[in-house]
């Protein structure tokens, strides 16, 4: 993480807002949807290929720090919609500068029957967590990440337990109910 | 202490120990953990009934569960009471551990504490007061008094009741039985 951090940033990059970063990232890639919804966000929608691109993009412009990768579960669509939100670190001995405020969620979709996503671990290193997170609840499976052992879970589950079609009710009755009374 | 319990001092004094210093192993798993500190420390002040609590479980004697056991906790959670001296007393504290509360249907958190361990007393409430604590402390004392406490021989007759549940919910036990003799029966 160290020569992607402050080093590498421009001064250009650091007067960046929302409404130019928009235009560039429309520039350069195709199939791709940005919404401002506030000042200090961003959505992004794009395709699951573009996204290792897109991210790398982001990170050269400043944006160094992956907060968090999230899935969604699309049940009647049969797709998973993973969410990297994106943003930056205060500068050093600064202040805010635009590019701090920016919040900036990258969507994009993958299939529900093969759900496998390349991983981003090359470019944001505490991306391994997250993915051995999502790979254990939604059984998603990260391309190139060595790391996918069982994070939180003891117990093995037929479905994994965040899918939509995981029926909580059915399991607590067939697991936790059925144990007797001392 | 009061003059008229001077009598119950000389029958039987190692209860009446017991009884006034309940020292406490917290097993904060779930929200409770917010309600520890204010007790412990001077707004509610739990020495005044003689708790405090104590670093390991083989110092303690009471274990208070402070909410929602998971799979893996209910697993610390045994060891823990299992390592604890006699006699001991256990108090499951707010909903979760009663009956799973909230999370009575989780893919994940086990629903009935008093299926693994035994457990003497129940706080009810989601999260109870730090009142309550008191009064569940005072209702204890009361219990030990009468022998009614008794969770801890209760452990150790059924003993291979609560280790085939405990076998059931966690899989294959990596630590060998408390009490082995009993197990066999
Ligand atoms: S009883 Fe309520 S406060 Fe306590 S652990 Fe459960 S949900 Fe949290």
């Amino acid at each position: 993480m160290t020569e992607g951090g402050y080093v590498g940033v421009t001064a250009s990059s650091m007067i960046m807002t929302n409404k130019k970063l928009k235009e560039e990232l429309e520039s350069t890639f195709k199939d791709i949807q940005v919404i401002v919804p506030e000042d200090t966000r961003l959505n992004i929608t794009a395709r699951e290929e573009d996204a290792l691109t897109i991210l790398k993009f982001l990170k050269d412009r400043g944006f160094n720090f992956l907060t968090l990768i999230s899935c969604v579960d699309w049940i009647k669509e049969n797709e998973f919609e993973l969410v990297y939100i994106i943003t930056s670190y205060l500068q050093k001995n600064d202040e805010y500068t635009q590019r701090e405020k920016l919040q900036i969620i990258l969507k994009t979709r993958i299939s529900r029957t093969i759900p496998e996503s390349k991983t981003v671990t090359p470019i944001f290193s505490n991306a391994e967590v997250y993915e051995r997170e999502l790979h254990e609840l939604f059984g998603i499976k990260f391309e190139g990440n060595q790391r996918l052992i069982p994070l939180f879970l003891e117990r093995e589950y037929k479905i994994p337990p965040f899918r939509k079609d995981f029926d909580t009710r059915e399991y607590v009755k067939e697991v936790f109910d059925k144990i007797p009374f001392v | 202490m009061d003059r008229r319990d001077i009598k119950k001092w000389f029958k039987e004094p190692a209860k009446m120990g017991h009884k006034y210093s309940l020292w406490v192993i917290y097993f904060c798993t779930g929200c409770g953990i917010i309600e520890i500190p204010p007790v412990i420390t001077s707004r509610w002040d739990a020495e005044r009934f003689g708790v405090i609590p104590v670093a390991t479980p083989r110092q303690a004697n009471l274990f208070l569960i402070t909410g929602y056991v998971s799979v893996k906790t209910l697993k610390a959670i045994i060891r823990t009471y299992e390592q604890m001296p006699e006699p001991k007393y256990t108090v499951g504290f707010g909903s979760c551990p009663i009956n799973g509360g909230m999370y009575w249907d989780s893919y994940n958190t086990i629903k009935h504490l008093d299926k693994y361990i035994p457990v003497d007393g129940w706080i009810a409430g989601c999260m109870p007061r730090p009142e309550a604590i008191f009064i569940a402390v005072t209702h204890l004392w009361t219990m030990i008094d009468k022998g009614m406490a008794d969770g801890y021989l209760k452990y150790r007759e059924k003993y291979k009741y609560y280790r085939k549940n405990q076998e059931m919910a966690l899989g294959k036990l990596e630590w060998s039985p408390l009490y082995p003799r009993e197990n066999q029966k």
